[in-house]
């Protein structure tokens, strides 16, 4: 019995990539589960915590978990703010690591509680996935994109080269050392166009979006799409 | 003269320590695998490690591949540890010697021959002191021979260091050291050369 | 100019330097196939991390004792022990010994804490020749550059740009090979070290049980400094101290493995005093200078004490994806990359709280170290650390107020950010770019019209 969903979605999700969500709560509802949208959300408060603005993170941060406070489980398509609620909301409000454990990532959530790999997706394209460092190093999310990408209809995986350095985003790093943000973003670009893939994906659209930012102004072929929006293709099943 | 700061210093260590962290717990485990052969794993890691290896079977055939060594050297004073061990081996060697009783390696010598106190299986090592012919014996010359026997083999530096201590090496010596391979550097685009400031040339002979 | 925005300006221009990019990537490629060679020494490799961060965590928990017994068995042996509170203190006592001993030339084996308190200049100063032997610092020391790499300093340059440099300083060069280039230096230096009256070391680590000094060096000149001329200075930092000389046994393996992927570095030496009457050679005094310099402070801070732990392996720096981009000499400080990030704000003030906020928290440097010190966590307390302190631009605290005001109510939340898109799109209309900071380096992202919460509402979900 899957449990019942409380979506999770970033603020920056909402606003500028809501595809992304779109995609996530398709293959939920395609595997069963009864989800539903916390409309009251905001942010999970990392913009300001990684600032060094604590205080003010620390509020936005505690009426996050409010809005979530009856809720069994909740999935959101971010390694980063997921990273954010589990890994430092314990740090940030002395908040008990346990009751963040029904914060689960969208691949996280599929492999290790609903269990599931094969989504019906079709997609019939090459494609390299980027490592984003919050699932890999805080989350330990490596395997389990791999697997499911690896069910996809048609899909061929080919892994870049250092897959699992810093795409260079980092918040508002992106923004105070662009010219390095850049650098970085060039570098993995060079190594996913290595791969002769047509796609990069991630599970996390932060990652994408600075990537896809890096790989327009080159004019490259390569195309960036997240994980969700690849199982969410395929017919209904 | 350095009183006043040493007592603030220590001041402000000894308050900050009011506070203690939290204990990081380690679970002792083993780290490396055990080594079956000794002799094995130290000429496999002196193959490594730029070391020449040779074993021999007593005091005739090491005073033998001495006389080898010791002939492809070029011309000039060999400096040798004086102990009736080295000496023993030496007695058939035609050049000059000169005897760490009467002073140190100089830098003209070709050459220092010293004992060493450990062989260490798992990193190719020789564990010296500055009883070995001083502390510029293995390292002031651009080759440097050791003489060392079978028994002296230990399996790992931790085990060669409780062995120093059992024998009382530190307060024995000033110095103590253990050298592995010859020296080198990757300073130049990371590519390994060998042969910087000390020696070029490492030959152990171990004797059984 | 503060070091804030030369850094900001360094950083750009060394993130836009391709050749350099290609450099440092070819160096770090190389490192990292050999690190994997010698991880794979270690049965468990995890084991060996958090056993060195056991005995360097009990070593900081007993600081004060453990200086107190090493300093008691150097001081048996004929060695002399000074205390410097900080670089001046050291720099003095070094100074007035080498005055005092009419000392004409010193050599150097390679040790970061001299850099930090600054002693060359200081020794020059008195008419000192000062030479640095271990050969990429001798490189930088010709070129009159900082090091770029606490352990590799001369990482940045290629064989042809040290040839060329060889070819103008020493004799005897005329090709680019390592081999050469190399003996070039030995030859040179060779006479240094015969002749200097002083040597100057770091320490690795400092062995309270048997009050022995540590140095490893790979080139042997660690050796030589310490044996030739009659007088050894060591000069380190009070933290390097630690509990057995038998934990050398996983020290020195791990170091070498992070360091450089070896499986220990070639010459590990342990000095417990001057020259005893019995021996034949080596130095006839034996100075150590405990360096404090803000560690002690550094003590007190109990959420970032781990940091003390640090073995200066230098993995942090080849594992930072930024470090990569902007090279050693952008940061402008003794230590760089992850770990100078972390220290320099504790050693020398929220001045280089900028370089905590150069990095994007990836957290390579964290899974890479070998004694477990939570590097880019403490990154982030430093950020908070900063904002606390209170010099950030007026505008940006209110930017965060204004932030929190509008992420404290989902409808606000909404509202502006409509509008947010709304004036975006206007300024474009009219020539603006108020994703500016966005778009200089990428192309600018699309709008989308619709919210999520816009399209849960109206039940496209």
């Amino acid at each position: 019995m899957l449990p019942r969903i409380a979506l999770f979605i970033p603020c920056f999700v909402d606003q500028l990539c809501p595809q992304v969500g779109v995609d996530m709560a398709r293959v939920l509802r395609r595997i069963g589960c009864d989800i539903h949208f916390p409309e009251d959300q905001t942010c999970c408060g990392q913009p300001a915590f990684n600032s060094g603005y604590w205080s003010e993170a620390r509020d936005v941060a505690q009426r996050f978990l409010r809005v979530f406070d009856n809720t069994e489980c909740v999935v959101g398509p971010s390694g980063s703010c997921v990273t954010m609620v589990r890994k430092f909301y314990p740090e940030l409000l002395g908040a008990d690591a346990a009751a963040l454990s029904k914060f689960y990532e969208f691949s996280e959530f599929l492999t290790t509680v609903a269990k599931i790999d094969e989504l019906g997706a079709v997609f019939p394209h090459k494609v390299t996935l980027h490592d984003s460092c919050h699932a890999l190093r805080e989350l330990g999310i490596s395997a389990g994109p791999r697997n499911l990408l690896q069910k996809v209809q048609g899909l061929e995986l080919i892994e870049m080269n250092h897959a699992d350095e810093c795409c260079g985003f980092g918040g508002t790093f992106a923004i105070k050392f662009g010219m390095i943000s850049a650098a970085m973003g060039e570098t993995k670009s060079q190594n996913a166009l290595a791969t002769g893939a047509e796609f990069v994906t991630s599970i996390d659209p932060s990652c994408l979006m600075h990537l896809d930012g890096v790989l327009r102004k080159q004019q490259s072929p390569l195309k960036t799409i997240h994980l969700a929006s690849i199982l969410a293709t395929g017919e209904q099943q | 003269m350095s009183n006043s700061s040493r007592e603030r210093i220590l001041g402000r260590i000894t308050a900050a320590l009011q506070q203690k962290s939290p204990p990081l717990p380690y679970v002792p485990r083993a780290i490396f695998a055990p080594i079956p052969d000794l002799k094995q794993r130290f000429e496999l890691e002196c193959q490594n490690n730029y070391t020449e290896c040779i074993f021999t079977w007593g005091v005739e055939e090491t005073q033998a591949r001495l006389l080898e060594i010791l002939a492809s050297l070029e011309n000039g004073a060999v400096f040798a540890e004086d102990m009736p061990f080295i000496r023993d081996r030496l007695r058939l060697a035609p050049r000059d010697l000169t005897w760490s009783s009467t002073g140190p390696a100089t830098e003209s010598s070709r050459a220092t021959i010293t004992r060493a106190k450990a062989l260490i299986a798992a990193t190719g090592s020789v564990f010296v002191t500055s009883s070995c012919g001083g502390r510029g014996g293995s390292i002031v010359a651009p080759v440097h021979i050791v003489l060392a026997h079978e028994s002296q083999l230990v399996p790992d530096i931790e085990a060669a260091l409780v062995h120093a201590e059992r024998e009382g090496l530190p307060q024995k010596n000033s110095f103590i050291g253990i050298i592995t391979g010859c020296s080198r550097t990757a300073d130049i685009e990371k590519l390994l050369v060998i042969g910087a400031h000390g020696p070029r040339r490492l030959v152990v002979i171990v004797e059984s | 100019m503060n070091a804030a925005s030369e850094f900001l300006r360094r950083s750009i221009d060394k993130s836009a330097d391709l050749t350099h990019r290609s450099i440092i990537r070819k160096n770090i490629d190389h490192y990292d196939a050999a690190v994997l060679r010698g991880r794979a020494r270690f049965a468990d490799w995890e084991a060996a991390r958090e056993r060195c961060a056991a005995i360097k965590h009990e070593a900081i928990e007993n600081l004060d004792q453990l200086l107190i017994e090493f300093e008691r068995k150097i001081l048996a042996r004929g060695g002399q022990v000074f205390w410097a509170e900080n670089s001046e203190e050291a720099r003095d006592y070094i100074a007035n010994l080498a005055s005092d001993r009419g000392v004409k030339r010193v050599v150097k084996s390679k040790s970061m804490v001299t850099e930090e308190i600054h002693l060359t200049p200081a020794l020059e100063k008195l008419g000192c020749e000062v030479i640095e032997t271990d050969l990429g610092e001798y490189i930088v020391q010709l070129r009159n550059e900082p090091p770029y790499h606490i352990v590799t300093p001369a990482m940045h340059l290629t064989r042809v740009q040290i040839a060329e440099l060889f070819r103008e300083k020493l004799e005897g060069v005329t090709s680019d090979e390592p081999t050469e280039l190399v003996a070039a230096a030995r030859r040179k230096l060779r006479a240094a070290f015969f002749s200097a009256e002083m040597g100057i070391s770091g320490a690795n680590f400092l062995v309270a049980d048997a009050g022995l000094v540590a140095i490893s060096t790979n080139e042997g000149n660690g050796r030589l400094c310490t044996t030739l001329p009659k007088i050894h200075v060591v000069v380190t930092g009070i933290e390097k101290v630690i509990p057995r000389m038998r934990d050398l046994g996983i020290l020195w393996p791990t170091l070498a493995a992070a360091g450089t992927g070896q499986s220990v570095t070639t010459y590990n030496t342990l000095i417990s005093g001057p020259r005893t009457a019995e021996e034949i050679d080596g130095p006839e005094e034996f100075h150590i200078v405990l360096v404090d310099n803000g560690r002690s402070e550094l003590l007190a801070d109990l959420e970032q004490r781990d940091a003390l732990r640090c073995i200066r392996c230098g993995a942090c720096l080849n594992a930072c994806p930024v470090y990569r981009n902007i090279g050693g000499h952008t940061y402008a400080t003794t230590y760089q990359g992850p770990i100078g990030s972390v220290l320099t704000p504790h050693f020398r003030g929220h001045e280089f709280d900028h370089l905590s906020y150069a990095s994007s928290l990836c957290g390579n440097c964290t899974s890479v170290c070998p004694v477990k010190i939570d590097l880019h966590h403490h990154l982030l307390q430093n950020r908070r650390n900063s904002v606390q302190a209170g010099d950030h631009p007026r505008l940006e605290r209110i930017g965060f107020h204004l932030w929190r005001w509008m992420m404290m109510s989902s409808s606000r939340f909404s509202r502006l950010a409509r509008l947010g898109k709304i004036a975006s799109r206007l300024g474009k209309a009219v020539g603006l770019d108020p994703l500016k900071p966005w778009t200089a380096y990428r192309a600018s992202p699309d709008l989308p019209k619709q919210s999520f919460r816009d399209l849960w509402r109206n039940g496209r979900v």
